[in-house]
This record gives structure tokens, C-alpha cells and sequence, in this order.
């Protein structure tokens, strides 16, 4: 730090804006993470790829690399502009001490309006940096960010059956918001630091030779310890940003089952879960600030090292005449602007790491597996008849548990299924091999003769229309949830939709009627509503093939009664699969199917299977009164 | 601030610690060059060797002085801020869990997870950062201050102009930067949200092949997010080298005005020189300042956020002293003239509800009735009817707007929240489970649960037997939201959870529509058997559902308009008439004809 009495020449007027780079460490305990606790593997202990990550990262600042060229050339220039400083404060002093106590005052006057115009120049640069690195360093995460979210889009749905939803949250936010951080601080750092380096470096040279050997006698103990530190310290991030994640995960998933807690008075238990993570948290990262920030004593323990080396060594030459004291001197403070520059690269490697732990993470994510690609040739489905033929589907979401076990079923064209059978038969496992959710393990799906799989899943997935058993709303407005599955139906379709599914007279009554907001999830509809949402967006959304898994289970049964007619239309030219427990919507269906334990117990029409006295007769009994 | 006070208090005393241990620090630090300057001056340039080690050993051991002092503050300030944060987390989250939902409501729910990890972050940095140069900086700065003043009264005039342009800065950049910062988190606060929002929906979103929309409402947000940071980071941009060029033109003046001095003699050019170098020392110390006052600003923009919070008032505080329900009971026998062997009777006394207080549009419309304990009270009505707003009420989740719910006589506001939800098992319509395992979800219900309670009531709930195939059976992890269960898998364990417990009040809110009807019928049947005198309400669709039930209570529009048994209803009520027609007579219409 700024010496008060070393000599100002040297020393420098404009140079502490880079030196005062953050405290040490004052980065952001909070920030990214490690491996993910939630992905498979478990926790890795082992730092990765230090330099592939920061490879990686580098692939990022593609588009940007321009604007770092030009903010670079900045710090370059005003690297030398602050070389300067010193020299002019050295000349305007010697214009004082010129003769007979008399100063000269016309070259003062140039060199104090030279050294304004550098200060100016040097403030304006410092300027250009922050306005720009500003805007750089942003640009990067935002682009981070945005490939994080569409890679999501990718993913199969077992990658988020599988996680914390807000353990992924916090790599969107905390860890990227590191790696932010890190760049932001470290980049400018890096070249104003590696130029400091550089030109302290030769100027010793040229200083003298030998000398400057005796002060690279810290070189190697800055990098000892900069290698101890780090070594501990990345693996200490990165458990750290994995602890937050997990903490994340808690938070959000405690925060989304409000409800459950508060009913079930488990606000302690919940607390005491939370105080677990979160002193685990405090744990890793109380350590992890400790070793990062024992670097920056250490260093200046050993920058005194270095200082008293040179001194006695200069020491040792100035008596034996074989060097100036004047050299010594100047040697010494250059020797100081030597270690300094060294000691913020350390600190900023320091940094670095834990940029690097929060991409890591990301990249994490980044490098799962898709869900399977289309296959080579796969071709459009447009506008499919609609016949489904399931052939010896098998499917187990864990290969040691099989839930279905071989179903074979034809449906035709425009005619409607329905599939019945007791709770966890399989009945929804069916409808996720239909449309995609997940792929059969065995077997295979037909629509319109050919197997699903040679289809494009966009086309396959853009020809079915399915109102799930959990509705789900987004926020946004009324209208625009109902366009979801068709962005580009006017507001009169919209509102033809709405009154098939019988939800336009309640819509009507919202403060706001088609434009009100629906809050997170559709909090302020009740269940029911939804659903009817849900249906006329699936109406909205005209499919040739129609699945209603359990779309009907919360609305009262007049107004089933009064949509019934819309559905039946609805389903009419339309092949349709229908789960439902009620009877009404049940039997008018073409073929029943039900199913039991993994497989189709009977199958046939409402009369037919009545006739057969069998489960389905017995479930029909149960329901009458 | 006043929610900050707690911390200062606790942690007030090693705060100072490390603050002692940072002027430790800083007094090797300023001790430093004058040591060199004697190695230098004295030793190097008389070319004394012995003065050069000796002085030169000072100064090694000024240096780990320092260091060791450098290396206790860091310990004591690493474990303060860590344990200051995550105690601040701690303390929001509880404050959180013991809000009435219509506090919570007022939260952006994904704004709440910002709260507690992000912005707990923010403020944790700066507690951090400050114990790292706090004292350090001002330190430096006065110090050089008063070293010039002694120095140079006249050149110290050029200070006293500067030194104030530069606290302007400084106030200014916080000015500026506040709104800035907050912004940013209100934005983060979004991003946040939308990814929350795909994170749950990502069933529909695929289901509708949706992706260009989720991205482009992500892009939109992100690109906000974006701008928003920039400017926050861009207001630095300008006043950080503002400082330093207001300094630097102070030197300049300095050294202008030295010459005129030099000149007539007044001042010696050696004093411009050290003048110059306090200047410098001054002027590092406030970017230093300038540093901190930016951790500043983005920590009180979250210091905000946070209070607000810890500031909710509860507004579901206990009337005067809640009674406890033990004493109540005792006071119900004893003035209580009807022979109630349970404990749960509800009663409500004409009791309206609006979401919005007492203005808002009315969810519940002088809504009266009673149901003794071994009763089971159903409630049917039509979507949207504010079935679920009215049991939502018992457990208090929120007060009524008018009238009053009674629980055996007592209001219910007059209770203690906890021990009157410790006697109401609820199963909710939609089904929220945890992560983790069966048995930890189920517990949920009753903590101390043992394995033969646990699976008691996952046998009444019918639950049983699909667990026990599980891979690993109760301990089976459930993925988030329950996502690996059917929905009539997680309509059972929910209903599991909450008979667990025992309750003295039992609520259903159409919690069996994803359970087949025999499923249906052999958990009614359990829980009748077990259940003899349990206050049960049930809110179904079916009439199969409802019409044992000892009262029934038929819903439209926020009104009850019809109650009694299903024969009499039958007579009497429309609507219900009307709701049996639409399932049942149909039903039994065609299996007559069938």
C-alpha cells in the first residue's frame, strides 16, 4: 500500500485507482458453487479442469473480445499516461530548485498544465474502462444466462423430476452472478497488473541485473503460496456454492409448500432443517474466507522478504562500490512496484477461483444430456389422422421397476379411449409414453403406421393437445395463458374457446375479464377453474389427437355436465385418450381399457365390458348409488 | 435499522476485535516506510551494513506483526460475517415461516428466495469488506491529513477545498446508486420468478411445444436484468475516477501553489515533495472509502429488502392471551350443558370473507353452521364456490372479514395458532410434497411418528400397499413436487399425513378425485372406523362422496343454499337436485338401461 514517505517520483499520483482492487476477498462469499449435490455422482470432491473451464469461459467472450481488445488498448495507454505522473511531479520539482531559490516558473506552468491534461486523460480512460467493462462483464452472464435457461429447454423431464428446483435456481442466479463478479474484477486487474508486472520488471533490468535477481526471490514464494491457498480454497468454493445450492433448494421448496407447513405446525422441524444446511453453509464458508484471506498478509510478508533481500544484497554491492546508492534507492521502490502487481495477480487468481467454481456449475448443466435427438431422418407429422397403435409397450422410470409390462392396444382414428384402472396402475405412465414425456424401454408406439420415435418431436408434440391432471398457469394474463398453445388465435377464437370449456362466464366476472392477471400458479382461481383454463386452452390449441388426463377431476359435475357437449365436440374427428374416474365421462368413450398392475386387464366397450361382469363391472358398481 | 441492532449487539464486541486487530495492521503498515526509509537513508547510503540488518530485521518483524495481526482479523472477521449472515438467513426464514399467509401473499413467492440467499449475501459482503479496511482507510486518511496539515498549514488550504468536493462525490454516488441497486434486485427478483415459473410448468411447456415463449419472456427479463446492472455498475464507472481526478488536480494545485511559495521563499521544496506523497496516501484511502460506500449502497439496497420483511407484522397475532386449549376444554366442560364427549366442535357465526379486507369483493357470504365432533359435515357446490375459502378459515390460515369461527364454543382468534392447528389434519386439494423419503414426508404429520404409526396410517389411507412395492418402500425418495407418484399415489400420502397425526378435526378438500371410488371407499371406510369422533369436514363432487355425510352443505357464489341431509336436500335444494341429476340419476339411468 501507498508508502508515505517513499519517494512521490516513484511512487505515483494516479496509479491507486487500480491498486485498490476489492479487499481481499471481499468477492462474494455468497457466490456460485461447486459440483451439484443434485447431480448424479454425488458431490465431487476434486477440483476439475482449472484451465478447461477457464477455456471455456473465454468461448464466451466471443463478440466481446473487440470491446476487451479496446478497453485492453485503454489500460495501456493509461498504464503509460501514469508512468507520467511521476516523472512530471519529478521535473516540476526540479524547475523549483532550478538557481538562487528562484523558480522557474514558465517550465512549471507547462508541466503542471502536461500533468492536468494526464490526470484528465488518465480519468477519462479509468472512465472508458468501468463504463465499458461494465458492459462487457454484464453481457457475458446475460449471454451465460440465456444459454443456461435454453439448454433447460432441452433437457428430458427426468432431469427435473430428479432435482431441487431451486437448487438449479441458484445456478441461474448466485453462481452466474459469480462468475460476473469474478470477470468484472478480475479481467481489468489481470492486464493492468501482468503490464505493471512487465514494466517494473524492466526497469530493474535496466536498473541492474543482479539486483533484480535477488528480488525474484519472491517470485517462487508467491507462487508457492498462491498455489497452497488455491488448492484449498477452490475445493472450499466449490463445496460452498454447492451448499448454497442446497440451501436454495430448501428455501424454495419450503416456501412453495407454505400451505403444507403452516398446517401441519411444521414451521420447527422446517427451521431446524433449514439451520442444518445453513450452518453447514456458514462451516464451509467461514473456511473458505479464512484461507482466502490469509494470502494477502502472507504476501506482504513476503514482499518484506524481498524488500530486505534487495537491501542487503544492495547493500553488500554499494560497499564494495560495485553500484550507486541513488540506483539502490530507485531499485527499491521499483522492487515495491515489482511485488505489488504479483501480490493482485495471487489475489486475483484467488478470485478467479471462485468465478471458475461458479462456472463450473453452470457448465455442469450445460454438458447434460439432451433429450435424444431426432433421429437422422426423422420426418414432420402434420396434420396426422390419428390412428395410435401401442405394440408390447414396456417402461420402467428405474430399470429395476417396470410399470408398464407390455401393453398392446390399437386406437383409430378419431375415436376416443378411455383408460380406467385403480391409482399408480400405470394409467398416466401410458400417456407419458404417448406423448413423449419419456421414451418406452421396450416395444414400440405407432401413429399413423410409423414409430413415434422417426417423427420430429416438435411435430409430435405440436399435434397433441393435453390438459393434465396437474394444471399448471402461468402468470400473465387470462388471454395469454389461453393462447399458449396457440400464440396466434384472436381474441374472438380465445373467447369461443373459453365458452366450449365453459369458462368464459367466470372469466367475465374477474375484475379485469380476460386481461386479469393470474397470479403465481393461478393462486386466485380456485382448482377448478383452472382446470376449465386448462381445457379451453387445449381446445385453443386444436390437436388431432386429444389427452385428458384427469382433466376434469376438480370441476362440479353440472358444469362437467354443461361442457360436456363442448368436450364430446371436441373430441369429435379427434383420436382422444381420456383418464378419468367418472363414470359420465367414462363410458360413452369407444374403447375402454383397464388397466391393472402394468397391464390391460379387459378392454372393450362400456357395454361389452359391463356384460363381462368383470373389474370394470365391479368399479362401475362401487360408483352407482 | 432497528431489526439490525440485534446483530450489532451480539456481534459488536468481535467486531471491535477485529477492528483493534485491522489498526494493528495498519500501524505496521504506516510504520513500513519509515523503517526502509532508514535502511535506505541511514544504512545504503552510508554504506553501514550492520544498520541495514539491523533495521532491515525490524522491519521483518514489523511486517509479521502485522501479518499475524492481519492473519487473527481475518480469522475473527471471516467467522463474524459468516456467522452474522447466516444467522440474519436464519432469523428471515423464520420470520417467514411464522407470517400469516396474507403476509406472504403480499411476496412475490420467488421474491422471497431472493431475499434469503441473494440480498443475505449482499449485506454480509459489506459486514466482510468493512472489517477487512474499515478502519484502515479512515486510518490512513486522517493520519495523512493531520501529517499534512503539521507539515504545510497554507498547502493544507487546497485539502480543505478537496477533501469536501470528494464527500460530495461520495454522498452523491450513494444517491444515484440506491434506486440503481434496488432495481437490479427487483429485477433479479423477476428473473428468478420466471425461471421458478418454467421449473414447474416445464410439463405444460413441452406438453404445448412452447419453448420460443418461455425463452423469449426469459430473454425479455434477462436483458432487463442486463441493463439494469449496467447502469448500477456504470454509475461507478463515473464517480470512482471522479474522485481520483479531483485528488489529482488538488496535487497539481498543491504543487502550483508550492512554487509560488518556493519562490518567495516561505516553503521548502522538500515539504512539496512529502506534501505530495500524503496527498497520494489520502487519495488512496478514499478510493478505498469510495469502494466501501459502493458495497454500501448494493448492501442497504438489500438491507431494505430484508427489513421489510422482518418488519411484517404479523397481522394474525393471538387476541390478548390465547387461551390454551387444555384450560378452554376444562372451561367447555364445565359450562357446557351439551353432552360433547369430543373436542372439536366448529361452529360459524355468519361469517363473510374477502380476500382483499373488508372492501374486497366477498369470497364467503354470512356463512352460518355447526358440526358436532363424530360428525361428518361435506360441503359440495360448484367450481369456484369458495369451498376451499371456507375451510382455509379453520386453521386459521386466514381471519374472517365478518362473524366468527368457533371452536367448541371459543373463537378461534382467541386460541393459539399452533395448538389449535395441532388438532386439524388437513389434506389440501393439490397435493405438495417434499424431497426426501416416504417416511419423512409422512411424519411431516406427527414428528415423533413411529414406524408402526407411520404405517398404520398409510394402511387407513389405502397407501400402504402401493409403498411396500416401492423399491426401497417408505424409504423411497419422492422427487420434487412428488413427481415420481401418480396422483392418487400423492392423494394418499397426503391423506396419510394427515391422519397421522390423529386430529381432532379431520378436513378433506376433494382430495380423493384422482382416487378410484373403490380406493376411495376403502379409505372412508378406515377412517369412519378409526375416526368415531372426529370432526369431519368434507368438500367432494360426488354425491357418492357426500351422502352419507351427517350434514350437507350446498355452495353457489360464496353462499350456502341449502344444508341437511341428502334426502331432505333432495327435496328441498335445487342446486343439489340439480348436481345429482348431472352424475348420479344419469348414472343410474343408463346402468338401468344397460
Amino acid at each position: 500500500m501507498p508508502q508515505p514517505n517513499s519517494n512521490p517520483a516513484v511512487n505515483g499520483g494516479g496509479a491507486p485507482s487500480q491498486e485498490v482492487n476489492v479487499p481481499p476477498m471481499a468477492g462474494r462469499p455468497g457466490g456460485p458453487g461447486g459440483p451439484g449435490f443434485g447431480g448424479r455422482g454425488g458431490p465431487k470432491q476434486k477440483p476439475k479442469n482449472f484451465k478447461g473451464t477457464l477455456f471455456r469461459l473465454w468461448g464466451y467472450l466471443s463478440g466481446e473480445r473487440k470491446q476487451l481488445g479496446i478497453v485492453f488498448g485503454f489500460i495501456l495507454i493509461d498504464s503509460a499516461i501514469m508512468l507520467l505522473g511521476p516523472y512530471l511531479i519529478g521535473v516540476a520539482v526540479n524547475a523549483m530548485v532550478g538557481g538562487d531559490n528562484t523558480v522557474d516558473f514558465k517550465l512549471l506552468h507547462i508541466v503542471l498544465i502536461a500533468l492536468a491534461a494526464a490526470y484528465v486523460a488518465d480519468a477519462s480512460l479509468s472512465f472508458l474502462q468501468g463504463w465499458m467493462m461494465a458492459g462487457i462483464s454484464q453481457r457475458i452472464v446475460s449471454r451465460l444466462r440465456r444459454t443456461l435457461f435454453q439448454k433447460l429447454q432441452r433437457l428430458p423431464l427426468v432431469y427435473f423430476d430428479t432435482r431441487r428446483h431451486g437448487e438449479l435456481m441458484s445456478r441461474l442466479s448466485n453462481d452466474i452472478d459469480n462468475v460476473s463478479t469474478s470477470v468484472s474484477q478480475t479481467a481489468a486487474q489481470l492486464m493492468s497488473g501482468s503490464i505493471a508486472l512487465l514494466g517494473s520488471l524492466i526497469m530493474m533490468l535496466v536498473l541492474s541485473p543482479l539486483l533484480t535477481l535477488a528480488s525474484l526471490i519472491t517470485v517462487p514464494l508467491v507462487f508457492l503460496l498462491a498455489k497452497t491457498i488455491t488448492k484449498r480454497t477452490s475445493a472450499l468454493f466449490k463445496n460452498q456454492q454447492a451448499q448454497l445450492g442446497r440451501l436454495n433448494g430448501q428455501i424454495e421448496e419450503t416456501i412453495t409448500g407454505f400451505q403444507v407447513v403452516k398446517a401441519f405446525n411444521y414451521e420447527e422441524p422446517s427451521i431446524a432443517d433449514f439451520r442444518k444446511d445453513n450452518d453447514e453453509l456458514c462451516k464451509v464458508s467461514t473456511k473458505a474466507q479464512i484461507w482466502s484471506g490469509f494470502m494477502m498478509p502472507l504476501l506482504s510478508v513476503i514482499s518484506n522478504i524481498g524488500f530486505a533481500a534487495v537491501a542487503i544484497v544492495g547493500g553488500v554491492m554499494a560497499v564494495k562500490g560495485m553500484i550507486t546508492v541513488g540506483v539502490i534507492a530507485s531499485f527499491l521502490s521499483y522492487s515495491r512496484q515489482f511485488v505489488r502487481p504479483m501480490m493482485d495477480l495471487a489475489n486475483t487468481y484467488n478470485v478467479l477461483q471462485s468465478g471458475i467454481a461458479g462456472a463450473e456449475r453452470v457448465f455442469e448443466v450445460l454438458d447434460e444430456n439432451e433429450e435424444v435427438e431426432d433421429r437422422p431422418h426423422a420426418i414432420e407429422l402434420t396434420n396426422p389422422k390419428g390412428e395410435v397403435v401401442f405394440e408390447n409397450v414396456q417402461f420402467g422410470y428405474r430399470s429395476d421397476v417396470q410399470i408398464l409390462k407390455g401393453i398392446s392396444f390399437k386406437a383409430e382414428a378419431g375415436s376416443s379411449t378411455a383408460l380406467v384402472g385403480p391409482t399408480g396402475a400405470g394409467k398416466t405412465t401410458v400417456i407419458n409414453m404417448l406423448s413423449r414425456f419419456y421414451d418406452v424401454t421396450g416395444g414400440r408406439i405407432l401413429i399413423d403406421g410409423s414409430d413415434i420415435r422417426d417423427y420430429t418431436r416438435d411435430s409430435l408434440r405440436r399435434s397433441f393437445g393435453i390438459v393434465l391432471q396437474d394444471t399448471y398457469l402461468f402468470s400473465g394474463t387470462v388471454k395469454e395463458n389461453l393462447k399458449y398453445g396457440n400464440p396466434n388465435a384472436t381474441d374472438e377464437e380465445v373467447r369461443r374457446a373459453a365458452r366450449t370449456a365453459g369458462a368464459d362466464g367466470f372469466i367475465r366476472r374477474l375484475p379485469q375479464q380476460y386481461d386479469t392477471p393470474l397470479t403465481e400458479n393461478g393462486g386466485n382461481l380456485s382448482q377448478g377453474q383452472r382446470q376449465l383454463l386448462a381445457i379451453a386452452r387445449a381446445i385453443l390449441a386444436e390437436p388431432s389427437i386429444l389427452i385428458l388426463d384427469e382433466a376434469t377431476s376438480s370441476i362440479d359435475t353440472r358444469t362437467e355436465l354443461r361442457i360436456q357437449a363442448a368436450m364430446l365436440q371436441m373430441m369429435e374427428g379427434r383420436t382422444s385418450f381420456i383418464i378419468a374416474h367418472r363414470l359420465s365421462t367414462i363410458q360413452n368413450a369407444d374403447t375402454i381399457l383397464v388397466i391393472d398392475k402394468g397391464t390391460i386387464a379387459e378392454q372393450g366397450s362400456h357395454h361389452e365390458l359391463m356384460e363381462k361382469e368383470g373389474i370394470y363391472y365391479g368399479m362401475h358398481r362401487n360408483l352407482t348409488v | 435499522m432497528r431489526h439490525m441492532m440485534k446483530y450489532v449487539k451480539k456481534y459488536g464486541l468481535l467486531f471491535i476485535v477485529s477492528v483493534l486487530l485491522v489498526s494493528i495492521e495498519a500501524l505496521g503498515d504506516l510504520l513500513q516506510p519509515t523503517m526502509m526509509s532508514h535502511i535506505v537513508d541511514e544504512g545504503v547510503a552510508n554504506k553501514q551494513m550492520d544498520t541495514v540488518l539491523r533495521f532491515g530485521g525490524w522491519m521483518l518483524l514489523i511486517t509479521l506483526g502485522g501479518a499475524l495481526a492481519a492473519s487473527g482479523r481475518n480469522i475473527v472477521s471471516s467467522i463474524v460475517s459468516q456467522r452474522f449472515g447466516a444467522e440474519l438467513r436464519q432469523d428471515l426464514f423464520e420470520k417467514i415461516q411464522g407470517l400469516s399467509f396474507e403476509s406472504v401473499d403480499r411476496y412475490d413467492r420467488a421474491s422471497l428466495v431472493t431475499r434469503l440467499t441473494n440480498d443475505v449475501t449482499q449485506v454480509q459482503n459489506f459486514v466482510n469488506g468493512m472489517m477487512r479496511i474499515f478502519v484502515k482507510a479512515p486510518m490512513l486518511c486522517i493520519g495523512g491529513f493531520v501529517m499534512a496539515f503539521r507539515l504545510n498549514p497554507y498547502l493544507s488550504i487546497v485539502l480543505m477545498i478537496v477533501i469536501p468536493i470528494v464527500g460530495l462525490m461520495i454522498v452523491l454516488n450513494m444517491k444515484v446508486g440506491l434506486p440503481l441497486f434496488l432495481k437490479v434486485q427487483n429485477a433479479l427478483d423477476r428473473l428468478n420468478g420466471v425461471m421458478r415459473e418454467y421449473l414447474s410448468g416445464v410439463r405444460v411447456v413441452k406438453a404445448f411445444n412452447r419453448f420460443d415463449l418461455e425463452v423469449g419472456k426469459f430473454n425479455g427479463i434477462n436483458k432487463q436484468y442486463e441493463s439494469r446492472a449496467i447502469s448500477a455498475q456504470r454509475v461507478m464507472a463515473v464517480f470512482s475516477p471522479g474522485v481520483t481526478l479531483t485528488m489529482n488536480i488538488g496535487i497539481v494545485a498543491v504543487i502550483w501553489l508550492g512554487g509560488i511559495r518556493v519562490n518567495s521563499g516561505h516553503t521548502q521544496v522538500g515539504h512539496i515533495i512529502a506534501f505530495v506523497n500524503y496527498m497520494t496516501q489520502i487519495l488512496f484511502s478514499l478510493t478505498t472509502m469510495t469502494m466501501i460506500f459502493n458495497m454500501f449502497v448494493r448492501a442497504k439496497a438489500s438491507t431494505g429488502r430484508i427489513v421489510e420483511v422482518l418488519a411484517e407484522v404479523n397481522t394474525m397475532e393471538n387476541h390478548s392471551t390465547p387461551m390454551p386449549m387444555q384450560s378452554m376444554q376444562s372451561m367447555q366442560s364445565m359450562q357446557s350443558m351439551q353432552s360433547m364427549q369430543g373436542k372439536g366442535a366448529i361452529e360459524f357465526d355468519n361469517v363473510s370473507f374477502s380476500y382483499e379486507g373488508p372492501d374486497g369483493e366477498p369470497v364467503l357470504k354470512s356463512i352460518s353452521f355447526t358440526c358436532q365432533p363424530g360428525e361428518t359435515l361435506a360441503i359440495i357446490g360448484s367450481t369456484g364456490s369458495g369451498k376451499s375459502t371456507l375451510v382455509n378459515l379453520i386453521p386459521r390460515f386466514y381471519d374472517v372479514t365478518e362473524g366468527s369461527v368457533k371452536i367448541n364454543g371459543v373463537n378461534i382468534r382467541d386460541l393459539d395458532t399452533h395448538e389449535l392447528r395441532e388438532k386439524i389434519g388437513i389434506v389440501p386439494q393439490k397435493s405438495i410434497l417434499f424431497t426426501g423419503p416416504v417416511i419423512d414426508n409422512l411424519r411431516i404429520g406427527k414428528q415423533d411418528a413411529s414406524v408402526d404409526e407411520v404405517v398404520e396410517a398409510a394402511k387407513m389411507a389405502s397407501a400402504h400397499s402401493f409403498i411396500s412395492e416401492l423399491p426401497e418402500q417408505y424409504n423411497t425418495l419422492i422427487g420434487q413436487g412428488g413427481v415420481n407418484f401418480s396422483g392418487g399415489q400423492k392423494q394418499r400420502i397426503s391423506i396419510a399425513r394427515a391422519l397421522i397425526r390423529k386430529p381432532e378435526i379431520l378436513i378433506l378438500d376433494d382430495c380423493t378425485s384422482a382416487l378410484d371410488s373403490a380406493t376411495e371407499a376403502s379409505i372412508k371406510r378406515a377412517i369412519n372406523e378409526y375416526a368415531k369422533d372426529v370432526t369431519c369436514l368434507l368438500i367432494a363432487q360426488r354425491i357418492s362422496s357426500v351422502k352419507d355425510a351427517n350434514t350437507i352443505l350446498v355452495m353457489d357464489d360464496g353462499e350456502i343454499v341449502g344444508m341437511g341431509s341428502h334426502d331432505s336436500l333432495l327435496q328441498t335444494c335445487h342446486v343439489y337436485q340439480e348436481i345429482y341429476r348431472s352424475q348420479i340419476g344419469k348414472e343410474v339411468d343408463n346402468h338401468a338401461s344397460a
